[in-house]
This record gives C-alpha cells, structure tokens and sequence, in this order.
C-alpha cells in the first residue's frame, strides 16, 4: 500500500525551497535597508527575521510513517526588537535633540552569514529535488 | 521431439517483492526530502524509515535497510526517530551531510531494485517471443 508519490517528495523539497527564498528575500530586504532613518510607521527600519516551521503535507495519511513526512513552511516575519544603533550626527535631519541619529539594527555580516546558509539549504534542496526527478525516471524505464 | 511436457515458468513473485522495495525506496526517499527542507527549523529532529517484513523462518535474513526481503508477504515500514547528529542551539538535529548521503545512497538502491524488474520483465518477454 502506497501513500505517497514522487510528487509528494517534490512537494517536500518544494516547500524547502518556497522557505529558503523568502529567508533571502527577508535577508536582502534588511541590507537594502540597513541604513534607512525613516522608515514607514516612524523611526529607524528594524530588522526583520524568519520563523520556520515543520508542516504536514496535505492528502497524506494511512501508513503509520505519514506523519514522519514534514514540509516546512515559514510561519511568521517577526521584527528583531534590539535597540537601534546611535551615531552622533547634528546634522542629519533626523537627529535627536542631543544630536545622535538612530540607525537601524541590522548587522550586514549577520544578513550575509543568513544569505549564505539559505543558499546552501537551496541547493540541497534542489538536490534532493533532482534525485526523485532521477528515481522517477528510473520508475519510466521499468520494461522499456 | 519433445521429451515430455515443457515445465517452464518465469518466476514473477520476483517482481511482486522488488516492488515493494520500490515503494519503500521512495517512500523514505520522501521522509528524507523532508528533513532536508526542514535543515534551519528549530527543534526539528530528523526521521527515518525501516521496514521488516514477518518472518516464517524460511527467508533470507534482511540484516540492513536495503536488503530485499524474500518474503511475499507484505511488508512493515515504521519511522524512527534518527538523531544522530550533534544537536545545534536551536534544537534542529538535521545533518545535511549525513541526510544527503542517505539520499544518494537511497537513489542508488532504488536504481538497483528497477534494473531488477527490468531483468525480470525482459526474461519474461524473452520467454514469450521467439527467442530473439
């Protein structure tokens, strides 16, 4: 008895994929914005981090290994709530009174170290990807 | 002249077995995808598959993973939990090194199990033709 397919295993590694793009657009999105001032809804940007989360996929049940079969899925866009890093500048014009300009919280080789590892976790999701790809070509050869 | 009845039969319970080490395959192929997609969810603990099938005392041990089991009836697969990796601070316990080469490793047993029933089917198809 079967309760899975190849595309099942390509839905998996899909949403592994879905996961890891929108964690580099995320990483993209807070250097691109590492030193806007003014962002929308006041006050420096604050800097934005992925939740991840394991999923079960859907139309999956019957064997008792089913719920050993996990996608993942990023759940929520939280903002990092640190403080935003002060420069002394009086003459920017969003100085305070005391003349420091709040800058936002992110750390460029942090969001760097984050764009790398997401781009691992991509190719080995893509790997992952190609050999059921592989598999189910072998499965199409069966009697030819 | 024929000397007595042709007794010949191409086995297919082969097929029947190979089979279902197909499905296994890919069934656990699909269980080690996941714990690829989940290698930066915090908390998450890899799996893995097994399977057995009953043993009646008159098969082939299946000592490893990837042994084709010799009974025809059908087989158990169960999931386990494979946390074997160093646990990292957020609680995930995926290797992607150790996951990855499960996959090839997989792939290549499955390759094995099809070029099997290929064997098997072109045998049979021998058998039925005229022997070219």
């Amino acid at each position: 008895m079967s309760t899975t397919d190849f595309f099942t295993a390509m839905e998996v590694s899909a949403s592994g994929l879905s996961a890891q793009r929108t964690r580099m657009n995320v990483a993209s999105s807070n250097l691109a914005n590492a030193q806007t001032t003014q962002a929308a809804g006041g006050g420096p940007y604050r800097r934005r981090d992925v939740v991840m989360s394991s999923v079960d996929m859907p139309n999956l049940q019957g064997a008792d290994f089913s719920a050993a079969v996990k996608g993942v899925a990023v759940t929520q866009i939280s903002q990092d709530n640190q403080p935003p890093r002060l420069e002394y500048d009086p003459g920017h014009p969003n100085a305070n009174p005391q003349g420091y300009v709040a800058y936002p919280n992110v750390n460029p080789v942090e969001e760097m170290v984050d764009m790398i590892t997401a781009s691992r976790a991509y190719e080995a999701g893509i790997t992952a990807m190609s050999t059921a790809v592989n598999m189910a070509e072998r499965a199409l050869g069966i009697g030819r | 002249m024929l000397a007595g009845p042709l007794d010949v039969a191409v086995d297919l319970s082969t097929v029947n077995t190979l089979q279902q080490a197909l499905t296994y395959h890919r069934e656990r192929h699909t269980v080690l995808a996941g714990n690829v997609a989940n290698l930066d969810t915090p908390g998450y603990r890899p799996v893995d598959l097994n399977r057995t099938t009953p043993d009646d005392g008159q098969q082939l041990a299946v000592t490893a993973g990837g042994h084709i089991a010799t009974s025809a009836d059908d087989q158990i697969v169960t999931s386990f939990d494979d946390g074997g990796a160093l646990q990292s601070a957020d609680g995930n316990a995926v290797s992607l090194e150790r996951e990855l080469a499960k996959i090839d490793a997989n792939r290549t047993r499955y390759a094995a199990s099809s070029e099997l029933v290929t064997r098997r089917l072109a045998l049979l198809r021998y058998a039925a033709g005229d022997g070219t």
